[in-house]
């Protein structure tokens, strides 16, 4: 068994909870990195068109398109990429740090392919009408199949996220045998087609500004074919998706994603299929203004419940299984070495065995136990839920039903959270004191005024310290 | 917390699973990746001061001519150091993992904030970019850039800082919990030196000046970019690059006397080799200032680029020496080999990024230093097809050995 537990410091942010930092800018990541790897095909596919049917106005579009993709994709895409990763590492830095040493090659790997990208996104605007054909199309279909590869890359990381889906894993502890995980392909298949249907929204803000009336028709029938190919393929691989997906993910998709967010993807996925059968139909009635909407909405109704729902689906886990959203190893990884956490808390609990607890709250008293508790529950608790009670991210207090009785709410720690029989809550055994402590805190949001505090704050002004 | 406390959770801070090649790899790899996203942030600082200094005399159709091309060179600058810097912070959070995240917490407010001001600072930056073009450039623009400068200069900083107090974990703890008080707020600064950050900014004053004599020489082939301005270009970039390069070496003395004497950092080599390295770097630019550097702009950054490869082996045996009363050494990392996984990196590396890398940059240099369209040689030629081969060939590979072992996994 291990003697101390390799947490780090916690970071607490009111209100929204450090789930929120990272949906939201995971969601401008994925709406920025998505369209450039889109735009990268769209870019080749138009290019070999322009050459092949020997049309340089499509060059002229590509142009244009070219400074857009700059700005809108490639900038905000290349710097809320390495937001996402220091969004993880300070809300889950065992997380993290976890898929860091399985998949560092991996990574490494695709740092190759975005050095290559960002270098070769420069290219393609500059170049273009700059050097002889032949060239710009093969710094086209690099561009493109690097951009792919980006994405290849960075999705078996995100699917292992999920679950291994077998267990080979485990025991062999390989980077491929978790790459290529159940759910791998696809995810893969989702990504590659949502790339295509965003692509072709996005383009459409460009292309309805386009004077020539032939340019402009061919185009936008281009992106209305190449989204609605997304959109079909899109739908096909989610089947496929679903069902590769772990028990407590489906059951969490089935009770809670669904009846949250399933009409507005509903409604959005058949907005989208109008918007781009009605724009092949009358390309000429496209207004720059629908297209910005459309992406726009896209990423609001698509992007965020699909973030967020990924993130709530993979619970009570942040990685592979193996490592709860709470930052504890839940079991032995032997192809790994990994010890479970478990065993410690179960035996020391959490405030003896964590670095970064002060040494007076080590041992818990009746002068330090709401202390203690707060301490604890966010240790526990903040990854998914904030102890305010208005807060946005599943907060406590309700959830409790605004109880303030400690007993009540250690009857629920004691048994379902001790025994880790919820399927999507992280297994919590910890020692009975501090538990102890944890039900006086959460029903302390509620009103309940602990015995000691309250003696304290009779007889004197409390200098009791609490957490930011 | 003592010595032996902080050692021990050191080592329970690191990940147990473990990295899967030599630790060497990775620290070599961690250094050398180091050497040009610092170089881009160089130049990117250097560019964008000078973008705006020249703003202020555009008037002058040298300064006006300078300015648009520093403002271009800053904005494509910033997005190539972002990229670069993910390979150097990669390698970083895999044999120094404890140091990076523990930082990272404990300053978290800023990590968040780091990105929204790079951001905001970069699309200011890019409407500067937008809008300096010709002597009719608006006014108001200048402060637009000057945002932008400011927040890279902020978001700098702050990567300094995460850096630092990665260098002391002995006072992790109490920056968590002052006085008994659990601080989860992640809004504070805990720790900086200026004068190392002061080393970092000397050393792009040294870099960019290099740079802009390169950049007088890379044109001197263009027929649109007149000689005289060229040699003004030059003629200021050696000067610059001479400042740079004796602030440089005050602000190491500085940076050294500032490092804890049982550190023995004065006895070590490498601060030496450094100190005299530098040495040379003044005598060159002080030669280049009172003659024509025609000619020498290439010599003058590669011995640059020298510098920064110096200093890049330096801030890792700095930081080694912070580590070693922890007994914290890299070499001591658990290693569980993972050969697949390093292959494809290898392969990745060699085949992608030297076939598409090559053929891009081969490219934009060639086409580059011509006015009219670029008819690709056969050497430009060979390497796009090798380009186009290399990666259908490496996502074919990628697909078949993950279709196998899914299969096998799986099936």
């Amino acid at each position: 068994m291990l003697e101390m537990l390799g947490l780090y410091p916690q970071w607490y942010v009111p209100g929204i909870g450090t789930a929120w930092v990272m949906g939201i800018i995971g969601t401008i990541h994925v709406l920025a990195s998505h369209t450039s790897v889109g735009a990268a095909w769209l870019f080749a596919l138009l290019a070999q068109k322009s050459v092949s049917e020997n049309k340089p106005e499509i060059m002229l579009y590509l142009k244009k398109y070219g400074m857009f993709l700059l700005v809108f994709s490639y900038i905000i895409g290349s710097i809320t990429g390495p937001g996402i990763w220091y969004s993880v590492t300070v809300a889950s830095p065992r997380g993290i740090s976890g898929l860091i040493h399985n998949f560092v090659w991996l990574w490494a790997s695709e740092w190759v392919f975005f050095f290559v990208e960002v270098i070769g996104v420069y290219a393609m605007v500059y170049l273009i009408g700059k050097i002889d054909n032949k060239t710009y199309l093969k710094l086209a279909w690099s561009f493109a199949l690097a951009s792919w590869a980006t994405m290849i890359l960075i999705v078996p990381i995100l699917s292992f996220m999920m679950w291994p889906g077998n267990d080979q894993w485990y025991s062999t502890g390989s980077t491929f045998d978790a790459a290529f995980n159940l759910n791998y392909f696809a995810h893969l298949g989702i990504r590659t087609a949502f790339m295509f249907a965003v692509a072709g929204a996005v383009g459409g803000i460009i292309a309805a500004t386009l004077k020539d009336r032939e340019t402009r028709i061919e185009i936008t029938r281009f992106l209305s074919k190449m989204g609605l190919a997304g959109m079909f393929l899109m739908l096909v691989m989610f089947m496929w998706y679903t069902a590769t997906l772990p028990e407590n993910a489906r059951l969490i998709m089935e009770t809670q994603m669904m009846p949250k967010y399933g009409s507005t993807l509903g409604a959005l996925l058949l907005a989208t299929l109008v918007y781009f059968i009605f724009t092949a139909w009358k390309p000429m009635y496209l207004r720059q203004g629908v297209a910005v909407v459309m992406t726009l909405a896209i990423g609001l109704f698509g992007l965020w419940p699909e973030e967020r729902s990924r993130e709530s689906m993979r619970k009570p886990y942040v990685a592979g299984q193996y490592i709860y959203s709470n930052q504890f190893f839940s079991r032995d990884v032997p192809g790994k070495g990994v010890v479970s956490d478990m065993p410690l808390i179960e035996a020391k609990g959490v405030l003896a065995t964590n670095y970064f607890v002060p040494e007076e709250l080590r041992k818990i008293t009746p002068e330090n136990q709401l202390r203690a508790g707060e301490v604890l529950t966010k240790i526990m608790c903040a990854n998914c839920h904030s102890v305010e009670s208005d807060g946005a991210l599943r907060p406590l207090p309700p959830l409790f039903g605004h109880s303030d009785e400690p007993k009540m709410i250690q009857a629920y720690l004691d048994g379902a959270l001790y025994h880790g029989k919820i399927p999507y809550m992280p297994r919590m055994p910890l020692p009975e004191d501090e538990r102890a402590a944890m039900a006086l805190y959460i029903a302390s949001l509620s009103g309940y005024t602990p015995p000691a505090v309250a003696v304290s704050q009779a007889t004197h002004s409390s200098s009791a310290k609490g957490v930011n | 917390m003592d010595v032996a406390s902080t050692a021990a959770m050191l080592h329970t801070l690191q990940d147990p699973t473990g990295i899967p090649s030599h630790p060497l790899i990775f620290q070599v790899l961690m250094v050398f990746t180091w050497v040009p996203h610092i170089l881009f942030v160089n130049i990117s600082l250097g560019a964008a001061l000078m973008g705006l200094y020249a703003f202020t005399k555009r008037h002058d159709p040298h300064w006006q001519k300078l300015s648009e091309a520093m403002t271009k060179v800053a904005k494509v600058g910033v997005s190539l150091l972002v990229v670069l810097g993910v390979a150097p912070l990669l390698f970083t959070q895999t044999i120094y993992d404890p140091q990076w995240y523990a930082s990272n917490l404990l300053s978290a407010s800023w990590v968040i904030g780091f990105i929204f001001t790079l951001t905001i600072g970069y699309l200011a930056w890019f409407t500067f970019y937008l809008k300096n073009h010709g002597d009719h450039a608006p006014g108001w623009i200048f402060w637009l850039g000057v945002f932008g400068l400011a927040m890279f200069f902020l978001d700098g900083f702050i990567m300094h800082v995460l850096a630092y107090q990665g260098l002391h974990p002995e006072k992790w703890v109490e920056w968590y919990t002052p006085d008994g008080h659990v601080d989860m707020s992640g809004n504070s600064v805990h720790a900086y030196e200026l004068v190392r950050w002061g080393f970092f900014m000397a050393m792009s004053v040294t870099v960019f000046g290099a740079f802009l004599i390169a950049y007088g020489d890379y044109f001197k082939v263009r027929a649109d970019r007149g000689p005289a301005y060229l040699a003004f270009a030059r003629k200021l970039g050696s000067q610059i690059a001479f400042v740079g390069a004796v602030a440089q070496v005050v602000l190491l003395l500085g940076w050294m006397l500032d490092v804890p004497a049982a550190l023995k950092i004065w006895t070590h080599p490498m601060s030496w080799l450094l100190l005299i390295y530098l040495g040379v770097l003044v005598a060159a630019f002080a030669v280049a200032r009172g003659s024509d550097t025609q000619g020498q702009g290439y010599k003058l950054l590669t011995l640059s680029i020298g510098m920064a490869g110096l200093v890049a082996i330096f801030r890792e045996v700095l930081r080694m020496a912070y580590m070693a009363p922890f007994n914290y050494s890299v070499l001591d990392y658990k290693v569980l080999w993972d050969v697949p996984s390093f292959v494809l990196f290898l392969l990745t590396i060699v085949g992608v990024g030297g076939l598409m890398g090559g053929f891009i940059i081969t490219l934009v240099y060639k086409a580059g230093r011509v006015s009219g369209v670029y008819q690709a040689d056969a050497t430009v030629s060979r390497l796009g097809v090798g380009s186009v081969a290399a990666t259908a060939l490496w996502v074919a590979g990628f697909m078949a050995v993950g279709i196998w072992i899914w299969l096998s996994n799986n099936g």
